[in-house]
């Protein structure tokens, strides 16, 4: 609308009377503030109804204002800064409760995606162990198989009186496919830089075969040796070699020696 | 006449003779605007009395960008009269009321009270449309909307602004000899 248009449409009579939609108000503001000549004409609207209520009016009583004075004086306008907004302090109380709220469960949330990863780890290091421990079954059922077959002979080896009294071994050994396993159990760990080595023995004459060392005897739990292409012996035994093993026994270092019956 | 801006800052800063100084500038078009709706000369006096101390007491409620100072004035006003006519004490009053106007209102008026020009001012009032009176009356004195008033007069809403544009200007150049 133009200047001329807004002065001639009646919203000015109307803005000032208080007749006037939200829409319409902005409306009309904006033309005052845009044109002075808008403006003037609001004022003139607004003077000639004071003047038309004035005339309604008549006389004023002066008790009026006396009255009004008992009411006022000594009392302070109210601040609009002292006058809590309480949908804005609940809006914040609300925003706040909700931040608040959802940082707690962020937390919990992360407190449980923690005591969840502490717990597969857990879970984890359990099957490991199961593993571990079902390898260490089958071992020993297999083992437990080889001892309890007549197939194995089995040959005690007891400790030499003169080297090592308290060692003993056993050695399992199947006559017709050459196989022995040697029980380590009862021996000493080895010290540092000397390995045991076990060999076969024919008696008259001494004719020692080597069938090789116990190697990686610590990290054997179970300390159970498998040899296999066993010469056929007449006994078995045990000596401390230095590591590598040797080409014939030291004899002074027999641990154990044990004779296969006939 | 421009509001007075500065007047109503001091006022809202709590400066009581500000306030006093508003009181004398506008308390008589109040109190005509009070009196049309209420109709009793006591109850408009309690009525202005409770607008100006709301005014005094919630000056800080307004601001020049809510429009105009006699606009805001002019609501509290329509609003606390209304409230008035709407209590038991009014009701029980029982007061003769007639279907007067703020012209008969006028009319009414002592001369000999009156300021000297009361004598001409009546006669011009009294020379306004029957059809102005009507439209004056409901969007002025009662406050109504737009759409209340077309509705109250049987007309088209466009037509009010029209009419509230020409009756106005009638007044205009009866009262500021435009």
């Amino acid at each position: 609308m133009t200047e001329e248009e807004i002065i001639a449409s009646g919203l000015l009579e109307l803005y000032v009377t208080g007749s006037l939609s939200q829409e319409e108000i902005l409306e009309v503001e904006a033309a005052m503030a845009q044109y002075p000549s808008v403006k003037k004409e609001v004022a003139q609207i607004e003077a000639s109804l004071i003047k038309l209520s004035e005339a309604t009016a008549g006389n004023v009583s002066p008790k009026v204002w006396e009255r009004i004075i008992e009411f006022t004086q000594g009392v302070r306008p109210l601040s609009t800064a002292r006058k809590r907004n309480w949908g804005s302090v609940t809006g914040w109380a609300a925003a706040l409760l909700f931040f608040v709220g959802l940082a707690f469960m962020l937390k919990q949330n992360s407190d449980l995606k923690s005591k969840l990863r502490t717990v597969n780890t857990k879970n984890m290091v359990l099957q490991e162990k199961t593993s571990i421990t079902e390898a260490q079954l089958t071992q020993a059922n297999d083992l437990l198989e080889i001892v309890r077959s007549k197939d194995f002979n089995a040959i005690s080896l007891p400790g030499n009186v003169d080297v090592a009294p308290t060692a003993y071994a056993t050695v399992y050994y199947n006559k017709d496919e050459n196989i022995a396993y040697i029980d380590a159990k009862g021996l000493p760990k080895p010290p540092e830089g000397k390995v045991y080595q076990v060999w076969s023995l024919i008696m008259d004459p001494l004719t020692p075969r080597s069938m090789g060392v116990l190697e990686g005897f610590e990290a054997a739990d179970t300390a159970f040796f498998k040899v296999e292409n066993v010469p056929s012996p007449e006994a078995f035994g045990i000596t401390l070699e230095p590591e590598g093993g040797s080409e014939s026994p030291t004899l002074t270092q027999l641990y154990t020696l044990g004779m296969v019956s006939p | 006449m421009d509001q007075p801006d500065a007047l109503i800052l001091e006022m809202q800063n709590g400066n009581h003779a500000a306030f006093s100084k508003i009181y004398e500038m506008y308390s008589r078009a109040i109190y005509g605007v009070v009196i049309t709706v209420v109709r009793d000369q006591d109850l408009t006096e309690e009525v202005v009395q409770d607008v100006f101390i709301k005014v005094w007491k919630n000056s800080n409620s307004y601001t020049p960008s809510k429009g105009r100072f006699y606009t805001w004035l002019l609501n509290i006003a329509r609003n606390t009269a209304i409230d008035m006519t709407r209590s038991k004490a009014y009701k029980n009053s029982a007061k003769n009321l007639t279907t007067e106007n703020f012209v008969d209102i006028i009319a009414g008026h002592d001369t000999m009270s009156g300021k000297t020009d009361a004598i001409g001012l009546k006669k011009y009032v009294a020379a306004l449309k029957p059809m102005c009176i009507q439209i004056i009356e409901l969007l002025y004195f009662k406050g109504y909307t737009q759409a209340e008033t077309a509705k109250t007069l049987a007309t088209p809403l466009g037509t009010i602004k029209t009419r509230a544009r020409n009756c106005i200007g009638d007044l205009r150049k009866m009262l500021l000899n435009e």
